[in-house]
Protein backbone atom coordinates (compact mmCIF):
# COMPACT_ATOMS: atom_id res chain seq x y z
CA UNK A 1 0.00 0.00 0.00
CA UNK A 2 1.39 3.35 -1.00
CA UNK A 3 0.75 5.27 2.19
CA UNK A 4 3.33 7.95 1.55
CA UNK A 5 0.99 9.95 -0.65
CA UNK A 6 -1.05 12.48 1.27
CA UNK A 7 -3.53 12.89 -1.55
CA UNK A 8 -5.29 9.83 -2.96
CA UNK A 9 -6.64 11.80 -5.89
CA UNK A 10 -4.70 14.56 -7.60
CA UNK A 11 -5.73 16.14 -10.85
CA UNK A 12 -4.03 18.94 -12.71
CA UNK A 13 -5.73 20.96 -15.42
CA UNK A 14 -7.96 17.97 -16.10
CA UNK A 15 -10.27 18.69 -19.00
CA UNK A 16 -12.88 16.76 -20.94
CA UNK A 17 -14.49 18.12 -24.06
CA UNK A 18 -17.41 16.68 -25.98
CA UNK A 19 -17.12 18.52 -29.25
CA UNK A 20 -17.43 22.22 -28.43
CA UNK A 21 -18.86 21.57 -24.99
CA UNK A 22 -16.44 21.50 -22.06
CA UNK A 23 -17.78 19.08 -19.44
CA UNK A 24 -14.75 19.21 -17.13
CA UNK A 25 -12.72 22.38 -17.30
CA UNK A 26 -9.17 22.41 -15.98
CA UNK A 27 -10.01 20.72 -12.70
CA UNK A 28 -7.36 20.85 -9.96
CA UNK A 29 -8.55 18.44 -7.29
CA UNK A 30 -6.78 17.23 -4.16
CA UNK A 31 -8.49 14.58 -2.06
CA UNK A 32 -6.69 13.90 1.23
CA UNK A 33 -6.14 10.33 2.36
CA UNK A 34 -8.45 8.92 5.02
CA UNK A 35 -11.22 11.49 4.59
CA UNK A 36 -14.80 11.52 3.40
CA UNK A 37 -14.59 14.04 0.61
CA UNK A 38 -17.65 15.50 -1.06
CA UNK A 39 -17.63 16.40 -4.73
CA UNK A 40 -20.57 18.69 -4.80
CA UNK A 41 -22.30 20.32 -7.70
CA UNK A 42 -25.61 20.77 -9.43
CA UNK A 43 -26.79 18.26 -12.02
CA UNK A 44 -24.80 18.58 -15.21
CA UNK A 45 -21.81 20.19 -13.46
CA UNK A 46 -19.42 17.49 -14.68
CA UNK A 47 -19.19 15.37 -11.53
CA UNK A 48 -19.83 12.03 -13.19
CA UNK A 49 -17.56 12.85 -16.12
CA UNK A 50 -14.68 13.51 -13.73
CA UNK A 51 -15.27 10.19 -11.97
CA UNK A 52 -15.53 8.39 -15.31
CA UNK A 53 -12.15 9.81 -16.31
CA UNK A 54 -10.56 8.79 -13.02
CA UNK A 55 -11.87 5.27 -13.52
CA UNK A 56 -10.72 4.98 -17.11
CA UNK A 57 -14.25 4.77 -18.47
CA UNK A 58 -13.56 7.68 -20.79
CA UNK A 59 -10.36 9.41 -21.82
CA UNK A 60 -9.41 12.89 -20.67
CA UNK A 61 -9.01 15.51 -23.37
CA UNK A 62 -6.05 17.04 -21.53
CA UNK A 63 -4.50 17.32 -18.08
CA UNK A 64 -3.10 14.74 -15.68
CA UNK A 65 -4.51 12.48 -12.96
CA UNK A 66 -2.98 10.48 -10.14
CA UNK A 67 -4.87 7.86 -8.16
CA UNK A 68 -3.26 6.64 -4.93
CA UNK A 69 -0.06 8.24 -6.12
CA UNK A 70 -0.05 6.39 -9.43
CA UNK A 71 -0.41 8.19 -12.75
CA UNK A 72 -3.46 7.20 -14.73
CA UNK A 73 -4.10 6.07 -17.37
CA UNK A 74 -0.44 4.90 -17.46
CA UNK A 75 -0.79 2.73 -14.33
CA UNK A 76 -4.54 2.43 -14.38
CA UNK A 77 -4.62 -1.31 -13.69
CA UNK A 78 -2.47 -1.11 -10.57
CA UNK A 79 -4.31 1.96 -9.28
CA UNK A 80 -7.84 0.67 -9.85
CA UNK A 81 -7.01 -2.66 -8.21
CA UNK A 82 -7.10 -0.64 -4.96
CA UNK A 83 -10.19 1.37 -5.82
CA UNK A 84 -13.87 0.50 -5.52
CA UNK A 85 -16.49 2.49 -7.35
CA UNK A 86 -20.15 3.08 -7.99
CA UNK A 87 -20.85 5.15 -11.09
CA UNK A 88 -24.41 6.45 -11.27
CA UNK A 89 -26.87 3.59 -10.81
CA UNK A 90 -24.95 0.33 -10.35
CA UNK A 91 -25.75 -2.15 -13.08
CA UNK A 92 -26.00 -5.93 -12.88
CA UNK A 93 -26.98 -8.91 -14.96
CA UNK A 94 -30.63 -9.24 -13.91
CA UNK A 95 -30.80 -12.97 -14.59
CA UNK A 96 -27.94 -13.66 -12.16
CA UNK A 97 -28.33 -13.70 -8.40
CA UNK A 98 -26.67 -11.05 -6.27
CA UNK A 99 -23.98 -13.53 -5.29
CA UNK A 100 -23.39 -14.58 -8.91
CA UNK A 101 -23.04 -10.97 -9.97
CA UNK A 102 -20.38 -10.53 -7.31
CA UNK A 103 -18.72 -13.74 -8.50
CA UNK A 104 -18.45 -12.27 -11.99
CA UNK A 105 -16.84 -9.09 -10.64
CA UNK A 106 -14.58 -11.07 -8.31
CA UNK A 107 -13.38 -13.24 -11.19
CA UNK A 108 -12.34 -10.11 -13.07
CA UNK A 109 -10.67 -8.57 -10.02
CA UNK A 110 -8.78 -11.71 -9.06
CA UNK A 111 -6.48 -11.32 -6.04
CA UNK A 112 -8.69 -13.10 -3.49
CA UNK A 113 -11.78 -11.08 -4.33
CA UNK A 114 -13.81 -14.30 -4.43
CA UNK A 115 -13.06 -14.88 -0.75
CA UNK A 116 -14.51 -11.46 0.13
CA UNK A 117 -17.95 -12.09 -1.39
CA UNK A 118 -19.62 -13.38 1.77
CA UNK A 119 -18.17 -10.57 3.86
CA UNK A 120 -19.26 -7.95 1.36
CA UNK A 121 -22.81 -9.33 1.24
CA UNK A 122 -22.95 -9.39 5.02
CA UNK A 123 -21.64 -5.85 5.25
CA UNK A 124 -24.37 -4.48 2.97
CA UNK A 125 -27.07 -6.59 4.59
CA UNK A 126 -27.85 -8.80 1.61
CA UNK A 127 -26.81 -12.22 2.86
CA UNK A 128 -30.41 -13.40 3.17
CA UNK A 129 -31.29 -12.47 -0.40
CA UNK A 130 -27.93 -13.09 -2.04
CA UNK A 131 -29.18 -16.09 -3.98
CA UNK A 132 -32.21 -14.36 -5.46
CA UNK A 133 -32.02 -12.96 -8.94
CA UNK A 134 -31.11 -9.29 -9.09
CA UNK A 135 -34.21 -8.80 -11.26
CA UNK A 136 -36.25 -9.04 -8.05
CA UNK A 137 -34.15 -6.50 -6.13
CA UNK A 138 -35.39 -3.03 -5.28
CA UNK A 139 -33.33 -0.03 -6.34
CA UNK A 140 -32.08 0.34 -2.79
CA UNK A 141 -30.93 -3.28 -2.72
CA UNK A 142 -29.11 -2.78 -6.00
CA UNK A 143 -27.37 0.26 -4.55
CA UNK A 144 -26.27 -1.81 -1.59
CA UNK A 145 -25.14 -4.65 -3.84
CA UNK A 146 -23.15 -2.04 -5.78
CA UNK A 147 -21.39 -1.04 -2.58
CA UNK A 148 -20.76 -4.73 -1.88
CA UNK A 149 -19.20 -5.12 -5.31
CA UNK A 150 -17.05 -2.04 -4.73
CA UNK A 151 -15.67 -3.69 -1.57
CA UNK A 152 -14.48 -6.86 -3.32
CA UNK A 153 -11.05 -5.41 -3.98
CA UNK A 154 -10.61 -4.35 -0.34
CA UNK A 155 -10.22 -0.79 -1.64
CA UNK A 156 -8.19 2.02 -0.16
CA UNK A 157 -10.33 4.48 -2.07
CA UNK A 158 -14.06 4.38 -2.80
CA UNK A 159 -15.49 6.58 -5.54
CA UNK A 160 -19.23 6.79 -5.01
CA UNK A 161 -21.26 8.70 -7.56
CA UNK A 162 -24.71 9.65 -6.24
CA UNK A 163 -24.78 6.49 -4.11
CA UNK A 164 -27.91 7.32 -2.13
CA UNK A 165 -30.14 7.60 -5.18
CA UNK A 166 -33.19 5.46 -4.60
CA UNK A 167 -32.52 4.86 -0.91
CA UNK A 168 -35.27 5.51 1.59
CA UNK A 169 -34.50 7.61 4.70
CA UNK A 170 -33.58 4.55 6.73
CA UNK A 171 -31.35 3.36 3.90
CA UNK A 172 -29.65 6.76 3.70
CA UNK A 173 -29.03 6.66 7.44
CA UNK A 174 -27.51 3.18 7.16
CA UNK A 175 -25.44 4.36 4.26
CA UNK A 176 -24.01 7.24 6.31
CA UNK A 177 -23.02 4.78 9.02
CA UNK A 178 -21.41 2.58 6.40
CA UNK A 179 -19.32 5.48 5.10
CA UNK A 180 -18.28 6.34 8.65
CA UNK A 181 -17.23 2.70 9.03
CA UNK A 182 -15.14 2.87 5.86
CA UNK A 183 -13.37 6.00 7.07
CA UNK A 184 -12.78 4.32 10.43
CA UNK A 185 -11.04 1.49 8.60
CA UNK A 186 -8.64 3.93 6.99
CA UNK A 187 -10.29 4.06 3.58
CA UNK A 188 -10.91 7.28 1.71
CA UNK A 189 -14.33 8.01 0.26
CA UNK A 190 -15.04 10.44 -2.55
CA UNK A 191 -18.76 11.08 -2.52
CA UNK A 192 -20.12 12.80 -5.58
CA UNK A 193 -23.54 14.29 -5.02
CA UNK A 194 -25.86 17.16 -5.72
CA UNK A 195 -27.45 16.67 -2.28
CA UNK A 196 -25.93 19.31 -0.01
CA UNK A 197 -27.43 17.96 3.16
CA UNK A 198 -26.05 14.51 2.46
CA UNK A 199 -22.55 15.82 1.81
CA UNK A 200 -22.62 18.09 4.87
CA UNK A 201 -23.59 15.18 7.10
CA UNK A 202 -21.11 12.68 5.71
CA UNK A 203 -18.06 14.59 4.56
CA UNK A 204 -15.34 16.58 6.29
CA UNK A 205 -14.02 18.20 3.16
CA UNK A 206 -15.62 19.21 -0.06
CA UNK A 207 -15.01 20.58 -3.53
CA UNK A 208 -17.77 22.57 -5.17
CA UNK A 209 -17.96 22.14 -8.89
CA UNK A 210 -19.98 24.23 -11.28
CA UNK A 211 -20.05 24.09 -15.06
CA UNK A 212 -17.09 21.74 -15.12
CA UNK A 213 -14.86 23.86 -12.88
CA UNK A 214 -13.90 23.31 -9.25
CA UNK A 215 -14.88 26.61 -7.75
CA UNK A 216 -13.66 26.04 -4.24
CA UNK A 217 -12.32 23.17 -2.15
CA UNK A 218 -11.37 22.68 1.46
CA UNK A 219 -12.86 21.53 4.74
CA UNK A 220 -16.56 22.19 5.20
CA UNK A 221 -15.72 24.51 8.12
CA UNK A 222 -13.32 26.49 5.96
CA UNK A 223 -15.89 26.68 3.23
CA UNK A 224 -18.63 27.89 5.51
CA UNK A 225 -16.22 30.39 7.08
CA UNK A 226 -15.56 31.81 3.65
CA UNK A 227 -19.19 32.79 3.36
CA UNK A 228 -21.09 35.76 4.68
CA UNK A 229 -21.21 35.84 8.49
CA UNK A 230 -23.93 37.70 10.28
CA UNK A 231 -25.03 38.49 13.82
CA UNK A 232 -28.69 39.04 14.61
CA UNK A 233 -29.19 41.50 17.46
CA UNK A 234 -32.43 42.16 19.32
CA UNK A 235 -32.72 45.46 21.24
CA UNK A 236 -35.53 47.83 22.20
CA UNK A 237 -33.40 50.76 20.96
CA UNK A 238 -32.78 49.78 17.33
CA UNK A 239 -32.00 53.25 15.97
CA UNK A 240 -29.22 53.99 18.47
CA UNK A 241 -27.89 50.47 18.16
CA UNK A 242 -27.80 50.71 14.38
CA UNK A 243 -25.82 53.96 14.52
CA UNK A 244 -23.37 52.55 17.07
CA UNK A 245 -22.82 49.31 15.16
CA UNK A 246 -22.22 51.12 11.88
CA UNK A 247 -19.11 52.69 13.45
CA UNK A 248 -17.70 49.39 14.70
CA UNK A 249 -14.57 48.08 12.96
CA UNK A 250 -15.85 44.49 12.80
CA UNK A 251 -19.01 45.48 10.99
CA UNK A 252 -19.37 45.52 7.24
CA UNK A 253 -23.01 46.53 7.03
CA UNK A 254 -26.06 46.92 9.26
CA UNK A 255 -29.71 46.56 8.37
CA UNK A 256 -32.91 46.52 10.37
CA UNK A 257 -35.52 43.94 9.61
CA UNK A 258 -38.57 42.62 11.36
CA UNK A 259 -36.51 40.25 13.50
CA UNK A 260 -34.06 42.88 14.76
CA UNK A 261 -30.77 44.24 13.49
CA UNK A 262 -28.78 42.06 11.13
CA UNK A 263 -25.08 42.86 11.21
CA UNK A 264 -22.91 41.53 8.42
CA UNK A 265 -19.33 41.12 9.61
CA UNK A 266 -16.28 42.27 7.65
CA UNK A 267 -15.21 39.38 5.38
CA UNK A 268 -11.57 39.48 6.50
CA UNK A 269 -12.35 39.68 10.21
CA UNK A 270 -10.08 37.31 12.11
CA UNK A 271 -12.51 36.70 14.98
CA UNK A 272 -14.95 33.81 14.89
CA UNK A 273 -18.59 34.75 14.45
CA UNK A 274 -19.24 33.99 18.13
CA UNK A 275 -16.30 36.10 19.26
CA UNK A 276 -17.46 38.97 17.06
CA UNK A 277 -20.98 38.70 18.51
CA UNK A 278 -19.51 39.03 22.00
CA UNK A 279 -17.48 42.03 20.91
CA UNK A 280 -20.55 43.75 19.46
CA UNK A 281 -22.50 43.04 22.65
CA UNK A 282 -19.72 44.60 24.76
CA UNK A 283 -19.68 47.64 22.51
CA UNK A 284 -23.45 48.15 22.72
CA UNK A 285 -23.42 47.67 26.50
CA UNK A 286 -20.74 50.34 26.73
CA UNK A 287 -23.15 52.71 24.98
CA UNK A 288 -25.86 51.77 27.50
CA UNK A 289 -27.91 49.89 24.94
CA UNK A 290 -29.77 46.84 26.22
CA UNK A 291 -29.38 43.68 24.14
CA UNK A 292 -31.99 40.96 24.62
CA UNK A 293 -31.08 38.74 21.68
CA UNK A 294 -27.72 37.90 20.15
CA UNK A 295 -27.47 35.18 17.50
CA UNK A 296 -24.24 34.38 15.66
CA UNK A 297 -25.10 33.06 12.20
CA UNK A 298 -22.79 31.30 9.75
CA UNK A 299 -23.84 30.35 6.26
CA UNK A 300 -24.91 26.74 5.94
CA UNK A 301 -23.22 24.71 3.24
CA UNK A 302 -26.37 25.14 1.19
CA UNK A 303 -26.26 28.93 1.48
CA UNK A 304 -22.56 28.94 0.70
CA UNK A 305 -23.11 26.67 -2.27
CA UNK A 306 -25.82 28.93 -3.62
CA UNK A 307 -23.69 32.02 -3.02
CA UNK A 308 -20.84 30.49 -4.99
CA UNK A 309 -22.82 29.06 -7.85
CA UNK A 310 -25.08 32.12 -8.17
CA UNK A 311 -22.06 34.38 -8.22
CA UNK A 312 -20.60 32.33 -11.02
CA UNK A 313 -23.87 32.25 -12.83
CA UNK A 314 -24.17 35.99 -12.62
CA UNK A 315 -20.69 36.60 -13.86
CA UNK A 316 -21.20 34.73 -17.11
CA UNK B 1 -8.45 -2.69 4.99
CA UNK B 2 -6.91 -6.08 5.29
CA UNK B 3 -3.23 -6.75 5.45
CA UNK B 4 -3.66 -8.34 2.07
CA UNK B 5 -4.03 -4.97 0.42
CA UNK B 6 -0.97 -3.70 2.13
CA UNK B 7 1.14 -6.55 0.81
CA UNK B 8 -0.02 -6.78 -2.73
CA UNK B 9 -2.63 -4.94 -4.69
CA UNK B 10 -2.93 -7.40 -7.54
CA UNK B 11 -0.80 -10.36 -8.53
CA UNK B 12 0.69 -10.14 -11.97
CA UNK B 13 -1.25 -11.72 -14.79
CA UNK B 14 -4.85 -12.07 -15.79
CA UNK B 15 -6.98 -14.69 -13.99
CA UNK B 16 -8.04 -16.20 -17.31
CA UNK B 17 -9.53 -19.34 -15.85
CA UNK B 18 -11.79 -17.50 -13.41
CA UNK B 19 -12.77 -14.94 -16.02
CA UNK B 20 -13.67 -17.58 -18.62
CA UNK B 21 -15.65 -19.35 -15.90
CA UNK B 22 -17.53 -16.11 -15.24
CA UNK B 23 -18.30 -15.76 -18.96
CA UNK B 24 -19.61 -19.31 -19.01
CA UNK B 25 -21.74 -18.58 -15.93
CA UNK B 26 -23.29 -15.55 -17.63
CA UNK B 27 -24.24 -17.62 -20.69
CA UNK B 28 -25.33 -20.69 -18.78
CA UNK B 29 -27.69 -18.73 -16.55
CA UNK B 30 -29.60 -17.26 -19.47
CA UNK B 31 -32.44 -19.74 -19.60
CA UNK B 32 -33.69 -18.63 -22.98
CA UNK B 33 -30.28 -19.07 -24.55
CA UNK B 34 -29.78 -22.44 -22.90
CA UNK B 35 -33.07 -23.89 -24.12
CA UNK B 36 -32.79 -22.31 -27.57
CA UNK B 37 -29.38 -23.87 -28.03
CA UNK B 38 -30.66 -27.23 -26.89
CA UNK B 39 -33.60 -27.00 -29.30
CA UNK B 40 -31.45 -25.85 -32.21
CA UNK B 41 -28.46 -28.16 -31.77
CA UNK B 42 -29.46 -31.35 -29.97
CA UNK B 43 -33.19 -31.77 -30.48
CA UNK B 44 -33.05 -31.69 -34.32
CA UNK B 45 -30.73 -34.72 -34.30
CA UNK B 46 -33.04 -36.71 -32.06
CA UNK B 47 -36.17 -35.64 -33.92
CA UNK B 48 -34.48 -36.24 -37.30
CA UNK B 49 -33.49 -39.80 -36.52
CA UNK B 50 -36.87 -40.56 -34.94
CA UNK B 51 -38.64 -39.31 -38.09
CA UNK B 52 -36.30 -41.24 -40.39
CA UNK B 53 -36.81 -44.40 -38.35
CA UNK B 54 -40.59 -44.06 -38.22
CA UNK B 55 -40.76 -43.15 -41.92
CA UNK B 56 -38.73 -46.21 -42.84
CA UNK B 57 -40.89 -48.41 -40.61
CA UNK B 58 -44.09 -47.10 -42.22
CA UNK B 59 -42.90 -47.04 -45.81
CA UNK B 60 -39.75 -49.17 -46.21
CA UNK B 61 -40.08 -49.25 -50.03
CA UNK B 62 -39.70 -45.50 -50.40
CA UNK B 63 -37.88 -44.45 -47.22
CA UNK B 64 -34.33 -45.66 -46.61
CA UNK B 65 -33.24 -46.84 -43.15
CA UNK B 66 -32.13 -44.10 -40.75
CA UNK B 67 -28.55 -45.28 -40.22
CA UNK B 68 -25.52 -45.07 -42.49
CA UNK B 69 -23.34 -42.43 -44.04
CA UNK B 70 -25.95 -40.67 -46.17
CA UNK B 71 -28.19 -39.73 -43.28
CA UNK B 72 -25.19 -38.85 -41.12
CA UNK B 73 -24.10 -36.35 -43.77
CA UNK B 74 -27.62 -34.99 -44.08
CA UNK B 75 -27.87 -34.62 -40.32
CA UNK B 76 -24.64 -32.66 -40.08
CA UNK B 77 -25.51 -30.42 -43.02
CA UNK B 78 -28.87 -29.68 -41.42
CA UNK B 79 -27.16 -29.07 -38.07
CA UNK B 80 -24.73 -26.66 -39.69
CA UNK B 81 -27.77 -24.58 -40.68
CA UNK B 82 -29.96 -24.67 -37.55
CA UNK B 83 -27.00 -24.89 -35.20
CA UNK B 84 -25.68 -21.76 -36.87
CA UNK B 85 -28.68 -19.84 -35.54
CA UNK B 86 -27.74 -20.94 -32.01
CA UNK B 87 -24.07 -20.11 -32.59
CA UNK B 88 -25.03 -16.63 -33.77
CA UNK B 89 -27.27 -16.07 -30.76
CA UNK B 90 -24.50 -17.18 -28.41
CA UNK B 91 -21.94 -15.01 -30.17
CA UNK B 92 -24.13 -11.92 -30.08
CA UNK B 93 -24.91 -12.52 -26.40
CA UNK B 94 -21.28 -13.08 -25.46
CA UNK B 95 -20.18 -10.07 -27.49
CA UNK B 96 -22.76 -7.57 -26.29
CA UNK B 97 -24.21 -8.99 -23.08
CA UNK B 98 -22.09 -6.95 -20.65
CA UNK B 99 -22.51 -3.78 -22.64
CA UNK B 100 -26.25 -4.25 -23.06
CA UNK B 101 -26.75 -4.77 -19.32
CA UNK B 102 -24.48 -1.83 -18.48
CA UNK B 103 -22.13 -4.18 -16.66
CA UNK B 104 -19.17 -3.55 -18.95
CA UNK B 105 -18.31 -0.32 -17.14
CA UNK B 106 -18.55 -2.12 -13.79
CA UNK B 107 -15.88 -4.53 -15.04
CA UNK B 108 -13.71 -1.80 -16.55
CA UNK B 109 -13.54 0.01 -13.21
CA UNK B 110 -11.75 -2.99 -11.72
CA UNK B 111 -8.74 -1.88 -13.73
CA UNK B 112 -8.69 -5.10 -15.76
CA UNK B 113 -7.69 -4.42 -19.37
CA UNK B 114 -10.48 -4.22 -21.90
CA UNK B 115 -8.61 -6.61 -24.16
CA UNK B 116 -8.67 -9.19 -21.36
CA UNK B 117 -12.38 -8.54 -20.82
CA UNK B 118 -12.96 -9.14 -24.53
CA UNK B 119 -10.51 -12.01 -24.71
CA UNK B 120 -12.50 -14.29 -22.42
CA UNK B 121 -15.74 -13.95 -24.35
CA UNK B 122 -14.89 -16.34 -27.18
CA UNK B 123 -13.54 -19.13 -24.95
CA UNK B 124 -16.58 -18.71 -22.69
CA UNK B 125 -18.90 -18.98 -25.67
CA UNK B 126 -17.05 -22.06 -26.95
CA UNK B 127 -17.34 -23.74 -23.57
CA UNK B 128 -21.05 -23.02 -23.54
CA UNK B 129 -21.68 -24.37 -27.04
CA UNK B 130 -19.30 -27.34 -26.87
CA UNK B 131 -21.45 -29.71 -24.75
CA UNK B 132 -24.41 -29.22 -27.08
CA UNK B 133 -22.34 -29.90 -30.20
CA UNK B 134 -20.72 -32.88 -28.51
CA UNK B 135 -24.11 -34.29 -27.51
CA UNK B 136 -25.44 -33.81 -31.04
CA UNK B 137 -22.36 -35.44 -32.52
CA UNK B 138 -22.55 -38.42 -30.16
CA UNK B 139 -26.26 -38.95 -30.87
CA UNK B 140 -25.74 -38.69 -34.64
CA UNK B 141 -22.73 -40.99 -34.59
CA UNK B 142 -24.42 -43.62 -32.43
CA UNK B 143 -27.60 -43.47 -34.52
CA UNK B 144 -25.69 -43.79 -37.77
CA UNK B 145 -24.18 -47.11 -36.68
CA UNK B 146 -26.82 -48.43 -34.28
CA UNK B 147 -29.70 -47.99 -36.68
CA UNK B 148 -29.80 -50.11 -39.82
CA UNK B 149 -28.57 -48.35 -42.93
CA UNK B 150 -28.85 -48.90 -46.63
CA UNK B 151 -25.18 -48.27 -47.40
CA UNK B 152 -21.87 -48.38 -45.59
CA UNK B 153 -21.60 -47.64 -41.89
CA UNK B 154 -19.49 -44.56 -41.16
CA UNK B 155 -16.07 -45.16 -39.63
CA UNK B 156 -14.80 -43.43 -36.48
CA UNK B 157 -12.57 -41.12 -38.53
CA UNK B 158 -15.50 -39.91 -40.60
CA UNK B 159 -17.59 -39.32 -37.48
CA UNK B 160 -14.82 -37.25 -35.90
CA UNK B 161 -14.33 -35.46 -39.22
CA UNK B 162 -17.97 -34.47 -39.38
CA UNK B 163 -18.03 -33.36 -35.74
CA UNK B 164 -14.94 -31.24 -36.35
CA UNK B 165 -16.45 -29.80 -39.54
CA UNK B 166 -19.62 -28.85 -37.66
CA UNK B 167 -17.56 -27.31 -34.87
CA UNK B 168 -15.59 -25.23 -37.39
CA UNK B 169 -18.79 -24.08 -39.09
CA UNK B 170 -20.40 -23.02 -35.83
CA UNK B 171 -17.25 -21.42 -34.44
CA UNK B 172 -16.82 -19.25 -37.52
CA UNK B 173 -20.44 -18.12 -37.23
CA UNK B 174 -20.06 -17.53 -33.53
CA UNK B 175 -16.86 -15.50 -34.01
CA UNK B 176 -18.56 -13.33 -36.61
CA UNK B 177 -21.54 -12.79 -34.31
CA UNK B 178 -19.32 -12.08 -31.30
CA UNK B 179 -17.32 -9.50 -33.21
CA UNK B 180 -20.43 -7.79 -34.57
CA UNK B 181 -22.12 -8.08 -31.17
CA UNK B 182 -19.21 -6.16 -29.65
CA UNK B 183 -19.68 -3.40 -32.24
CA UNK B 184 -23.42 -2.94 -32.43
CA UNK B 185 -26.44 -3.24 -30.17
CA UNK B 186 -27.93 -6.73 -29.79
CA UNK B 187 -30.97 -6.48 -32.07
CA UNK B 188 -29.17 -4.74 -34.91
CA UNK B 189 -26.26 -7.15 -34.64
CA UNK B 190 -28.39 -10.30 -34.65
CA UNK B 191 -30.44 -9.05 -37.61
CA UNK B 192 -27.32 -8.17 -39.54
CA UNK B 193 -25.55 -11.47 -38.93
CA UNK B 194 -28.63 -13.59 -39.64
CA UNK B 195 -29.27 -11.66 -42.85
CA UNK B 196 -25.67 -12.13 -43.91
CA UNK B 197 -25.61 -15.80 -43.03
CA UNK B 198 -28.97 -16.91 -44.36
CA UNK B 199 -29.83 -14.43 -47.10
CA UNK B 200 -26.77 -12.77 -48.58
CA UNK B 201 -24.32 -15.66 -48.36
CA UNK B 202 -26.63 -18.16 -50.17
CA UNK B 203 -27.30 -15.52 -52.83
CA UNK B 204 -23.61 -14.88 -53.36
CA UNK B 205 -22.93 -18.62 -53.48
CA UNK B 206 -25.57 -18.92 -56.19
CA UNK B 207 -23.89 -16.20 -58.20
CA UNK B 208 -20.56 -17.99 -57.71
CA UNK B 209 -18.27 -15.02 -58.38
CA UNK B 210 -16.89 -14.47 -54.90
CA UNK B 211 -16.70 -18.01 -53.53
CA UNK B 212 -13.08 -17.54 -52.53
CA UNK B 213 -14.04 -15.06 -49.83
CA UNK B 214 -17.17 -16.77 -48.57
CA UNK B 215 -17.12 -18.95 -45.51
CA UNK B 216 -20.02 -20.96 -46.99
CA UNK B 217 -17.87 -22.02 -49.94
CA UNK B 218 -14.98 -22.80 -47.62
CA UNK B 219 -17.16 -25.05 -45.48
CA UNK B 220 -18.55 -26.78 -48.56
CA UNK B 221 -14.97 -27.43 -49.71
CA UNK B 222 -13.69 -28.89 -46.44
CA UNK B 223 -16.77 -30.96 -45.63
CA UNK B 224 -15.80 -34.64 -45.26
CA UNK B 225 -16.29 -36.47 -48.54
CA UNK B 226 -16.74 -33.21 -50.45
CA UNK B 227 -16.40 -33.25 -54.22
CA UNK B 228 -16.77 -29.48 -54.47
CA UNK B 229 -13.75 -27.80 -56.02
CA UNK B 230 -14.96 -24.25 -56.43
CA UNK B 231 -12.13 -23.10 -54.15
CA UNK B 232 -8.82 -24.67 -53.26
CA UNK B 233 -8.35 -26.23 -49.81
CA UNK B 234 -5.78 -23.55 -48.95
CA UNK B 235 -8.14 -20.75 -49.90
CA UNK B 236 -10.90 -22.46 -47.91
CA UNK B 237 -8.75 -22.66 -44.79
CA UNK B 238 -7.61 -19.06 -45.22
CA UNK B 239 -11.18 -17.87 -45.70
CA UNK B 240 -12.33 -19.71 -42.60
CA UNK B 241 -9.44 -18.32 -40.56
CA UNK B 242 -10.13 -14.82 -41.81
CA UNK B 243 -13.86 -15.04 -41.08
CA UNK B 244 -13.04 -16.20 -37.56
CA UNK B 245 -10.14 -13.94 -36.68
CA UNK B 246 -11.04 -10.66 -38.37
CA UNK B 247 -14.41 -10.20 -36.59
CA UNK B 248 -12.72 -11.03 -33.29
CA UNK B 249 -9.95 -8.52 -33.97
CA UNK B 250 -12.47 -5.83 -34.89
CA UNK B 251 -14.51 -6.59 -31.77
CA UNK B 252 -11.38 -6.41 -29.59
CA UNK B 253 -10.37 -3.12 -31.20
CA UNK B 254 -13.78 -1.59 -30.57
CA UNK B 255 -13.96 -2.90 -27.01
CA UNK B 256 -10.56 -1.43 -26.22
CA UNK B 257 -11.50 2.01 -27.53
CA UNK B 258 -15.12 2.59 -26.67
CA UNK B 259 -16.31 4.66 -23.72
CA UNK B 260 -17.65 2.32 -21.05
Amino acid sequence: MNNDTHFVIETDALTKRFGDRVAVDGVELRVPRGSAFGYLGPNGAGKTTLIRMLLGLTDASSGTMRLLGLPVPEQRGAALARVGAIVEEPRFHPFLSGRENLQVAAAVRGANAEARIDGALRRVGLTERADERVRSYSLGMRQRLGVGRALLGDPELLLLDEPTNGLDPAGIHEFRDMIAGFIGEGRTVLLSSHLLDEVEKICEAVAIVDRGRVVVQGSIEQLKAGGERTVLIGTPDELRAQAALAEHAAVGSVERNGAGIRVTLEPDLELTTEEAAGELNRSLAAEGIVVHKLVAESASLEERFLQITERLGGSE
Amino acid sequence: MSALTAMSARPAGVPWRAMVGAELLKLRKRRGLFWSTLVLVVVPVVVGYVILTVHHAIDPDHAAPAGGITNLRGTYEFLAQVGMVAAIMIGITAGGGDLGAGVFRELVVTGRSRIALFGVRFPGAILFLAPFVLAAAVIASVASVALPGSGREPGALLMVGYAGWLALALLSGMALALGIGSLLSGRVAIGLVLAWQFVLTPLLLQIGKVDAVLVGAALRRIEPGSTDDSVSPTIAVLALAAWTLIPLAVGAWRTARRDA
